[in-house]
């Protein structure tokens, strides 16, 4: 099962990653064109790209997403690496995103603040030491997973509008976001600490990247 | 609700805040919850914590006295009351925890840990649990406490911390590491007396099957060794199981608010107050 996912995912991130932006210097501009062009885009093909560092999914995480809702939803699926010198083994995460906007605002014609994103992830960790072997355990020895985490995300996202793409007259964006998060594991210490044992803030972790529309 | 000031002060303020943040806490930006990337003043703690024992030796004829206490994992709260507690005994030396000090074998637990321990007025010492050994806790309990086995001397005794948690190795046959154990219990490195101390106790499931008769042997043919320590069960205890002679005591859980005081002297003679936090 957790071998399925992973491939599943790979394989989505990787299909997504392989398609190249269209040539943008193209000529022949028009909104037929533009409307022909979207149309005719495949209902699997990813509408951004989305590189971070952080979040719990990777030094370098990197992958593709949809945007649904006018905008307002987007999943992304990002695959994640940590060398071998930060974690003892050298680690590869599938993570799946689901993020909700549910406001931007303009700032002059070239940008475009969104001020909040509620969100939240799963991911799966591949080339952890010890993941339990086969009979290593009685069942729910240890109550949690090893290799799957969730949690919670909240951020902001600064978007620089680029010129259309001539040839299709399709919007381009590109996008800085940070995401506040936490984990399951993190959560559940907290929770367990009614008085103050842990401070909220200690829960936190922190991703960077960059969203770009094509 | 908001006016385009308002707005532009913001997208100017934002990448700052956020750089800002960057800065103030680079594990703040977490690779993964298994990456094991912290201050350096959380690692070696180990070493850290030796050393400053070292430097408030024991005079020769004190009696030694000490706090056992063992599995810290997830019981933050508990922590505090138990720092706060230990920190009003008087003639300790230093405080030893027996074990899963984190719940799941990331740093950031093995580091809220240290935060609390840290507090204490003297230092501490732990051996690895079968919860520090789970995905990464290995590399990560290395860096940030140190060596799964380790032996160190203090009040004319010779402390003997040895990785005992066999399931977390698929009983693979090398914990305990008996070619470590064995010359660490024939050497008493100039100490009178012996202590053993580790995670599992051997009448557990979680023990190596196929080791716990040599290390049971080895612990009943040491000289000088006054007891066996362990904690994993959650439960107070001092027991000589195997009807040998050695006696095996089981620390409390920080949850079980209580904790030992332990006294030692003479050749083997000791003497145990469980204590409420």
């Amino acid at each position: 099962m957790k071998t399925l996912l992973l491939s599943a995912l790979l394989l989505t991130g990787l299909r997504a990653a392989a398609i190249t932006p269209p040539d943008t210097t193209a000529t022949g501009p028009g909104k037929t064109a533009a409307a022909a062009g979207r149309s005719a885009r495949p209902w699997y093909r990813p509408t951004h790209l989305a590189l971070q560092t952080g979040g719990g999914l990777g030094m370098v995480a990197t992958g593709a997403g949809y945007e649904y809702a006018k905008g307002h939803i987007d999943t992304d699926i990002l695959i994640g690496y940590v060398p071998k010198h930060y974690a003892g083994s050298t680690l590869s995460l599938a993570s799946l995103k689901f993020l909700y906007s549910p406001f931007r605002l303009p700032v002059g014609e070239k940008f475009q603040v969104t001020p909040l994103t509620v969100g939240a992830y799963f991911s799966y960790t591949h080339g952890t030491i010890n993941d339990e072997l086969k009979g290593q355990y009685a069942s729910d020895y240890y109550w949690f997973s090893t290799d799957t985490r969730y949690g919670p995300l909240l951020g902001s996202r600064v978007t620089f509008l680029a010129p259309p793409i001539a040839a299709t007259g399709q919007p381009r964006k590109i996008s800085f976001y940070y995401e506040l998060g936490s984990n399951d594991l993190y959560l559940a210490s907290y929770l367990n600490n009614r008085n103050g044992g842990l401070g909220f803030g200690q829960l936190l972790t922190l991703a960077l990247g960059l969203k770009a529309d094509f | 609700m908001f006016s385009v000031i308002d707005v532009r002060r913001w997208a100017r303020v934002l990448p700052s805040v956020a750089a800002g943040m960057a800065l103030a806490g680079c594990n703040l930006i977490e690779f993964s919850p298994n990456d094991h990337r912290v201050p350096e003043e959380f690692t070696n703690l180990t070493e850290k914590n030796l050393a400053r024992l070292a430097a408030k030796p024991l005079a020769p004829g004190d009696t030694l006295r000490f706090i056992f206490t063992g599995d810290s994992q997830q019981f933050y709260d508990e922590a505090e009351a138990l720092v706060a507690s230990a920190n009003q005994q008087l003639g300790i030396s230093f405080l030893v925890v027996a074990g899963d000090i984190s719940d799941f074998g990331l740093a950031r637990e093995m580091q809220w840990v240290d935060e609390k321990l840290r507090r204490l007025t003297v230092p501490y010492v732990t051996v690895i649990g079968n919860h520090d050994l789970v995905g990464n806790g290995r590399p990560t309990y290395q860096h940030i406490f140190g060596a799964f086995n380790y032996s160190f001397v203090y009040g004319n005794t010779k402390f003997i911390m040895v990785d005992t948690n066999g399931r977390e190795y698929n009983f693979d046959g090398t914990a305990p590491d008996m070619a470590w154990l064995r010359p660490q219990l024939a050497n008493a490195d100039g100490a009178r007396r012996k202590v053993v101390i580790s995670h599992v106790p051997p009448t557990n499931d979680d023990f190596d099957p196929a080791l716990r008769l040599p290390y049971v042997q080895a612990l009943r043919e040491t000289p000088g060794l006054v007891f066996e320590m362990n904690g994993h069960n959650h439960s107070y205890s001092i027991t000589q199981p195997y009807n040998d002679g050695v006696t095996y005591v089981n620390s409390d859980a920080f949850s079980e608010r209580h904790y030992m005081v332990v006294t030692v002297w003479g050749d083997k003679q000791f003497r145990i107050k469980r204590v409420k936090f």
